[in-house]
């Protein structure tokens, strides 16, 4: 984690069983980095190491498909094996399934996305110090990829059934006595035009939040109980080696099984953005 | 799924993540829509705490009921 922690455990002399210097948990500033460019506007985060890891992402996305395809032929090898294996995973679990043969001209955008926002998300775990962190912890960049979704979704909802039949569609439920209708569609509305949206992006974003926060903690504990030089004496410098052992073992377990729900999320974002376009497809429901 | 219909073509299978969403969405739609509209009439009619409940009841089953019509009975 690095030069990622700056917080007081990670100072030179305190330790458990040391001198008395308590031990502080990582907090928020792990999110909140300061901005080499300063773009001095209200609300705007300037130049920041999100900024150059979302950079970072886009490169690696193309470098992948070029490596992958630019040799393509019928048989295909290793990468391009890799590469097919992956349009061929979300073809089958995703786009077919939630809207037939017609997400196949989804399927691009959808690779794109799951691709994107998982290499996002994997920048928490490779350890350039001082840039560790997944690119999604930062609200504004699942926020951005949630309004394209949105947008999408009604522009295609749109010019499939007109602007009406697309906010009928998702405003008033079929098989509903018109007597229940303004309880209703009140409900529909809130919940189709704003909360959905909101809980897409928040989702993506909570979720590497607190995983990122968690293998935090993990590595300053880790370093916070490793006191073999213990002033209280050797015993107690033994146990706080143990300690630390604990700890890093925790960090190595929870980073593989962050490494998972990096993929995870990834998946389920598309997964939802899948979803939302083939119910604008299909109109009512 | 009607006949003929583009989602005709989908696989059976309903990806149970999307039920998920979409049942928090309508139960915080529900209360949030009526529990807000509930407690803009307490306010403006001087009460405290009677038109809030109500509107969160009326918001809940509003939003249970949309749950059942769009994924239990269908």
């Amino acid at each position: 984690m690095g030069a990622d922690l700056n917080v007081a455990a990670w100072e030179p002399g305190c330790h458990i069983f040391g001198d008395g210097c308590g031990f502080e948990a990582p907090g928020t500033e792990l999110f909140n980095p300061t901005p080499w460019v300063d773009f001095g506007l209200a609300g705007a985060a300037g130049v920041t190491k999100y900024y150059v890891l979302a950079a970072l992402s886009v490169v690696v996305v193309l470098a992948f498909w070029y490596f992958t395809t630019r040799r393509a032929k019928v048989v295909p090898g290793r990468a391009q094996g890799t590469a097919e294996l992956l349009v061929g995973f979300l073809r089958d679990q995703v786009t077919r399934t939630t809207m037939g043969k017609e997400g196949d001209k989804f399927l691009p955008l959808m690779v794109t996305l799951f691709l994107f926002i998982f290499t996002m998300n994997v920048m928490g775990l490779i350890p350039i110090p001082g840039f560790q962190v997944p690119v999604t912890t930062s609200l504004a960049f699942p926020a951005v990829l949630a309004l394209f979704v949105y947008i999408l979704w009604n522009v295609i909802g749109i010019r499939r059934h007109g602007a009406v039949g697309h906010i009928k569609a998702r405003l008033v439920p079929s098989g509903v006595p018109a007597w229940i209708l303004p309880v209703v569609v009140p409900i529909e509305a809130l919940s189709n035009f704003i909360i959905r949206p909101a809980t897409h992006m928040i989702r993506l974003f909570a979720v590497m939040f607190a995983g990122h926060l968690l293998l935090a903690l993990f590595a300053a504990a880790g370093f916070y109980m490793f006191n073999p030089m213990s002033p209280m004496g050797p015993v107690l410098g033994a146990v706080s080696v143990g300690y630390s052992a604990i700890a890093l073992i925790g960090f190595l377990v929870f980073t593989v099984f962050e490494l998972f729900i990096m993929a995870v999320q990834a998946y389920v974002f598309v997964l939802l953005s899948s979803i939302y376009i083939g119910e604008a497809i299909e109109g009512a429901h | 799924m009607k006949n003929g219909h583009p989602s005709a073509k989908k696989d059976s299978q309903e990806p149970s993540t999307a039920n998920g969403t979409t049942l928090i969405s309508y139960l915080l739609g529900g209360l949030a829509f009526w529990g807000g509209i509930g407690w803009v009439v307490d306010w403006a009619l001087g009460f405290s705490g009677l038109f809030l409940p109500i509107g969160l009841g009326v918001g809940l089953v509003g939003s249970i009921y949309l749950i059942y019509i769009q994924h239990v009975r269908s």
